[in-house]
């Protein structure tokens, strides 16, 4: 956190600090030098990648003499009257010649970490097998541990006492389920004797169901799951949850990590035979969908193929930063300022998703029938592709007689709409005028467009219309299929939003500008990774499937040291709060560097080989450690040499976050209902409409399925749940690799007042009341309950006193309010 | 974990926000705006705080602002700008003059349709944008455009910035408040006013102005019937002790000591909201002035009022919404099917309350370092869709700025003689924000959030500030 602290202030160039390349300089040449002048493509042999290329020049001699600005090639053609570059675009900013003039005049310095072609960034390093650290030391309980010790020695540090049984287990079922620990197994793990007490309930939560409910939400921060489209017309999306079931249940399974990515990139093409792993590709359609943009805007517009590349740079940006941690989508408009992925590799990436869009698509649990339906379906594919197009040449057919009754049946409709249910006896009239106007109009119209298609074509149609028959036939004796919303190359047309019919073209857009297409792209993988081909074999280039699962592959790859570093680092974060690299999804140049970068390729190297990609072997290895058991004390000598604990003398002490807080008021105030899986509640009032109404306020938390977890609730993007949102809960529009933890006013207020809490305190009161008859008997349970402990003296007074006087549902709240309550030690 | 980094983690980082404020209000190490600069961050402020009105559905620039006197001399003939018009829903009608008359105002002359008399006679304090373009012509992004620099969802709004970067002035009032339209949500619903990924302390706080619970959780409902006066000051001073015993044995951790002053916070919001929702005290004079007796512009002035009185308090961005989404009955400025009907019943709701509340401004002081910023996700086409409506325009439309450092009685750049393309100085949102922010003492480059690898900005990559706007 220190470093994305101190790049805010390194970003601002002031007078008196010396220009840096790296930060100032590079990003200019980037953005308005290198589409030309790369080491690929170098325009008069001159590439401006480099320092080094720089100073190297091509055919018209050096770019730069260090300390000789007005004698540097680079600053002449871009200064003065007219420069003569860049050739496409406006002139450099006088503030930017400015900039590389005084870079050029302090010395030309090369001050990129390594030079970006000349040294390997650290997370492109391929991984090697690296050895845990031979310490001789009873601290040491697993390999992580000895990394950890030898760099705290290093800084003469020790690592703090172990924390005790109670702290430890409310902190490890948190961390795991998200929920609290019954007083019952708070006493049986104190009570426990024998050597395996924590490794047996570590092994009894990673079996329970309730884990991956718990995982499946960090998983759903990263790469942005919501339940509604988004933007105007925010429909609530009923069909996405079967992949919400999914995640969950690969979590409770333990799917293999690499099983685990490819379903949810391009399951239906690698497995075409399970069910599941169509469900899986949901991954690929979580984020945010632009309704009007797709469905209502007319085919052929600039704005139509900007809802289109902005749909594909959603689904790279979610594929790329989740599974890879790098920014490709930051090379969108230009080549990637800091790290080494070119525009065209971005490009190439939209090019892997051209063939599929958003959509429902039907799908069946039963195996056999699931193949029935899927080729079923392919036959319908097949027909609807010779059909389109005649069906295109129908709608698409004009002439200025067609745009004049087009205007008149138009204008009518607009009328008859403004004028919802006539009022009067007057406007009955108007309207049904307006009525029999446009009927009219719309006879002549197909009159017209008969007449430009011609009776061949509608033969045609009819003809291939008539393939459908016996295909419908079949299908209609098919159960009912479910639905989940997915990428998918065959949808039913709705308004403009229509299947493509082969993957769309992709091109280079010059600055991310669909009005400058540029050269063609083709389907591949980021060419960064070395030991990895990026381009693909593909049999058939128009199968799109295939794109998406030679991704798949590219990204699993034993080789893509990216995927097995930023998973096991992304695990290790919500055990301890921060990553072994604090920027999860950026493992670049402008992110942070790992704290412990031999213990980082160790787990990555554990992981992909000796745990062949086990999630839940890699909670119990770091869970199961001493660095995780510390206690999360602060100490003097630890603040002094390392304040932001980067180190882990001690453990972290965490917040509960927005979902776990909900779910633990549920489980203590004994109203949890466990009910795994199925459609989202609905926790707000919904009314239909244009837009939708979602009011949180209008919804009363004793309804059915309200006690259900968090994870179960349907998650809106226009109008996020207020409670949770007051408690960091991200927006599900933003990828979100870590969520930021506030303390604010309006948060405390939501904790203290809203009916949620005390609804459940009302709840806890009675569940209290009915197991205890008096005060000080039933503040204890409500201890134990809450907080997994046994009151002090002086808090039962305390509580025991309020409890009499104003009510235990107010003691219940009071206590869910409590520090102890939201943080865990 | 020490003070600077958990400034960084709880309060916001650079922008110094909510820790800032629970722990030491006035600490200088905030990063907070610097009082030398009269509260700017970067440079010397001229404005503190920003006053938005937003026309959901797209507000017609060549019915309210926009004077062309040729849609008039051509009125009802066929259009034909020269190239192809590419239109949202139709093809383009014949040229349509407004169904307001125009007239002259002010100093500076302005023209301004018979729709907004009242606004017009403001126009010396108000420079108007009259070549602001979208890159959407679609409602959904240009709105988010609008309002985030970005035609995506997921980006904070202009309030979050100015709360990240300049926090509170208010002791006890949130730092950005919005006030919908009680007819509904915008497109797009709250995610317009949506923080982002900036920290959560930088979200918006809705009021509901004039509903019986305008703020969610302010108090607990009413039907809670277990929570009396007494159970409430005794629980929350329970609450206090037994927070202080917790955190007496775990030295060190601010995030405690944070939580436990947020209680008190709260309760001092508590005490505020209510007292600035209270209009009663409110003159005759203010009343009439905002129109709140007379049932059209009532709710309006009703905001603009309260907006007022939340700047007056300290309140750093207030955004107020006049219209709701796109549906049926029109309920917003999207008058695709008659605009004569639906811009002139928002219009007439609209204009009085907004001239109300500069002069209130003015008469105040407030004027002087308050930004009223008017603006619309697009604007609508010169042409007719169907005999009545207007369809969407993002080539050209009108925003304007008045107070805080602005330049009254100017318009800046042009559209072309059909009020269809901006054609003089064309500028997007960014070169506006940019300008905003640069009023309010901010350098728009330097105000920068870190998110999946790219230092976000309000303005992009894009952004200059405008001279020419600026007094």
């Amino acid at each position: 956190m220190r470093a994305a602290f101190l790049v805010l202030w390194v970003l601002s160039v002031h007078a008196a600090d010396p220009v840096s390349y790296q930060r100032n300089v590079q990003p200019i040449l980037a953005e308005r030098c290198q589409m030309c002048h790369n080491a690929r493509n170098a325009s008069g042999k001159f590439s401006a990648a480099s320092v080094a290329s720089l100073l190297q020049g091509g055919v018209s001699g050096p770019a730069v003499k260090p300390a000789q600005a007005d004698a540097s090639l680079l600053l002449q053609v871009i200064s003065g009257e007219k420069p003569r570059m860049p050739k496409a675009g406006a002139p450099l900013s006088a503030a930017e010649v400015a900039t590389i003039r005084r870079w050029i005049e302090e010395g030309a310095k090369d001050d990129s970490s390594g030079a970006a072609t000349t040294q390997v960034w650290w997370s492109l390093k391929p991984l090697q097998a690296v050895q845990s650290p031979g310490l001789k030391d009873p601290w040491v309980q697993t390999p992580i541990d000895a990394f950890i010790l030898e760099k705290l020695r290093a800084n003469a540090l020790a690592p703090s006492k172990p924390a005790g049984r109670r702290t430890l287990i409310r902190r490890v079922y948190q961390d795991l389920i998200g929920l609290p620990p019954t007083p019952a197994e708070v006493t049986a793990f104190v009570k426990d004797e024998s050597p395996d007490a924590y490794a047996k309930v570590v092994d009894r939560l990673l079996a329970s169901p309730r884990y991956g409910e718990r995982w499946a939400r960090h998983w759903f921060d990263v790469m942005h799951y919501g339940e509604s489209h988004g933007y105007d017309k925010d429909k609530p999306r009923l069909n996405a949850w079967p992949y919400r079931d999914w995640v969950i249940r690969a979590f409770n399974e333990d799917k293999p990590y690499a099983r685990f990515v490819q379903e949810q990139i391009a399951g239906d093409a690698l497995f075409p035979a399970d069910p599941q792993a169509l469900v899986a590709t949901g991954f690929l359609a979580a984020g945010p969908w632009d309704f009007v943009g797709h469905q209502e805007l007319r085919e052929g517009t600039v704005d139509k193929d900007l809802t289109r590349v902005l749909d594909r740079d959603d689904m790279v940006a979610t594929t790329i930063s989740t599974f890879t941690s790098m920014t490709a989508h930051c090379a969108r408009c230009h080549d990637h300022k800091f790290d080494p992925i070119p525009q065209q590799d971005y490009y190439n990436l939209q090019a892997v998703f051209a063939g599929v869009d958003r959509a429902d698509r039907p799908f069946d649990d039963d195996p056999a029938l699931f193949r029935k339906r899927q080729a079923l379906l392919q036959q319908k594919q097949a027909i609807q592709r010779r059909l389109d197009p005649l069906l295109d040449k129908v709608e698409f057919a004009t002439s200025p007689a067609i745009e004049t009754l087009d205007s008149s049946i138009q204008d009518a409709s607009l009328l008859i709409t403004h004028m919802g249910e006539p009022k009067t006896p007057a406007e009955a009239a108007q309207k049904k005028e307006l009525e029999t106007r446009r009927t009219a109009d719309r006879a002549k119209r197909k009159q017209l467009v008969d007449a430009i298609v011609g009776p061949e074509t509608y033969a045609e149609i009819e003809r291939i219309k008539a393939e459908f028959a016996p295909i419908d036939e079949q299908w209609k004796a098919l159960p009912k299929p479910r639905l989940v919303y997915a990428p998918t190359s065959y949808f039913q047309r709705a308004g403009t939003f229509r299947p493509a019919l082969q993957p769309r073209p992709v091109t280079v857009l010059g600055r991310g500008n669909v009005r400058a297409p540029g050269k063609p792209a083709f389907a591949a993988a980021l060419s960064c990774v070395s030991g990895l081909k990026a381009r693909f074999d593909l049999a058939d280039p128009n199968d799109e499937g295939s794109r998406r699962a030679a991704l798949a592959q590219w990204i699993t790859a034993k080789e893509n040291m990216l995927t097995w570093r930023s998973i096991v680092n992304r695990v290790w974060q919500y055990h301890f709060g921060t990553g072994i690299v604090e920027t999860a999804s950026d493992f670049g140049r402008m992110g942070a560097k790992p704290s412990h970068p031999e213990m980082l390729d160790w787990l990555a190297v554990w992981f992909r080989d000796e745990a062949h990609g086990s999630l839940k072997q890699l909670h119990r290895l770091i869970v199961t450690s001493a660095v995780y058991q510390q206690a999360s004390t602060q100490r003097e000598d630890g603040a002094k040499v390392d304040a932001d604990n980067r180190l882990l003398w001690r453990m972290n002490r965490t917040r509960l976050d927005a979902e776990a807080f909900r779910d633990s008021v549920l489980a203590v105030s004994g109203k949890i209902d466990l009910t795994a899986g199925g459609p989202p509640v609905q926790m707000f009032f919904f009314k239909d409409d244009h837009s939708p109404v979602y009011d949180y306020a209008r919804f009363d938390p004793d309804s059915p399925g309200a006690y259900r977890r968090s994870i179960y609730r349907l998650i809106v993007r226009s109008v996020p749940d207020p409670f949770l949102e007051r408690l960091d809960c991200p927006d599900p529009s933003v990828l979100t690799p870590k969520r930021s933890t506030t303390i604010t006013a309006i948060q405390a207020l939501a904790a203290w007042n809203n009916i949620f809490v005390l609804r459940m305190s009302e709840h806890f009161a009675e569940l209290l009341r009915g197991r205890e008859s008096d005060a000080a008997a039933q503040v204890r349970e409500a201890i134990r309950l809450a907080l997994g402990r046994e009151a002090t003296e002086r808090e039962l007074e305390l509580y025991a006193k309020y409890a009499q006087q104003q009510g235990l549902a107010n003691f219940c709240r009071v206590l869910f309010n409590t520090n102890e309550f939201l943080f865990v030690d | 974990m020490n003070r600077r980094t958990f400034l960084w983690n709880y309060g916001g980082g650079l922008g110094g926000v909510a820790l800032a404020h629970l722990l030491a209000r006035n600490a200088a190490a905030s990063g907070k705006g610097r009082p030398e600069l009269n509260g700017g961050l970067h440079h010397k402020a001229k404005a503190k705080r920003v006053i938005q009105l937003f026309m959901s559905g797209a507000a017609s620039q060549c019915d309210t602002f926009d004077y062309k006197p040729l849609l008039i001399q051509k009125g009802g003939q066929a259009w034909d700008p020269g190239e192809k018009v590419e239109l949202f829903q139709s093809n383009p009608g014949v040229v349509m003059p407004s169904p307001w008359g125009w007239k002259q105002y002010g100093q500076c002359g302005k023209w301004v349709s018979d729709l907004l008399p009242h606004t017009a006679g403001c126009v010396d304090d108000i420079v108007f944008v009259a070549s602001m373009m979208s890159k959407s012509n679609v409602h959904g992004p240009a709105t988010f455009m609008q309002n985030t620099g970005f035609i995506l969802p997921g980006f904070p709004s202009a309030g979050a910035w100015v709360s990240y970067a300049l926090g509170s002035e208010a002791e006890n009032l949130p730092d950005f408040v919005v006030l919908p339209d009680p007819r509904g949500m915008p497109p797009n619903g709250a995610a317009n006013w949506s923080s982002g990924f900036l920290p959560a302390s930088n979200q918006a706080t809705t009021i509901r102005v004039g509903t019986p619970t305008p703020i969610h959780d302010l108090r607990p409902p009413k039907e809670e019937g277990f929570i009396t006066d007494e159970s409430e000051r005794e629980g929350l001073a329970l609450l206090d002790r037994v927070n202080r015993m917790h955190a007496a044995d775990r030295a060190g951790d601010l995030r405690l000591d944070a939580r436990i002053a947020s209680y008190e916070m709260a309760a001092r919001l508590q005490l505020s909201a209510p007292t600035v929702l209270d209009i009663s005290g409110e003159s005759k004079a203010t009343r009439e002035a905002y129109g709140l007796d007379e049932s059209i512009t009532a709710d309006m002035g009703q905001r603009c009022l309260v907006a007022r009185r939340l700047i007056e308090r300290g309140v750093r961005f207030v955004q107020v919404w006049s219209g709701a989404d796109n549906g049926f009955p029109r309920r917003n400025w999207d008058s695709h099917e008659n605009l004569a009907k639906d811009h002139g019943e928002l219009g007439k709701a609209l204009d009085k309350p907004v001239a109300g509340l500069l002069k209130d401004l003015e008469a105040r002081g407030l004027l002087e370092d308050t930004i009223v910023y008017w603006t619309t996700e697009f604007g609508r086409m010169p042409c007719s869709q169907g005999s009545k409506g207007r369809d969407h325009n993002p080539f050209g439309f009108t925003s304007w700025f008045a107070g805080g450092g602005f330049k009254g009685g100017t318009t800046y750049g042009a559209t072309d003689e059909w009020s269809y393309k901006a054609v003089e100085k064309p500028v997007y949102c960014y070169d506006v924000h940019a300008t905003l922010l640069h009023a309010m003492g901010i350098d728009h480059t330097k105000l920068t959030f870190r998110h999946n690898g790219i230092d976000r900005r309000l303005t992009d990559v894009h952004g200059v500030v405008i001279p020419e706007m600026l007094a």
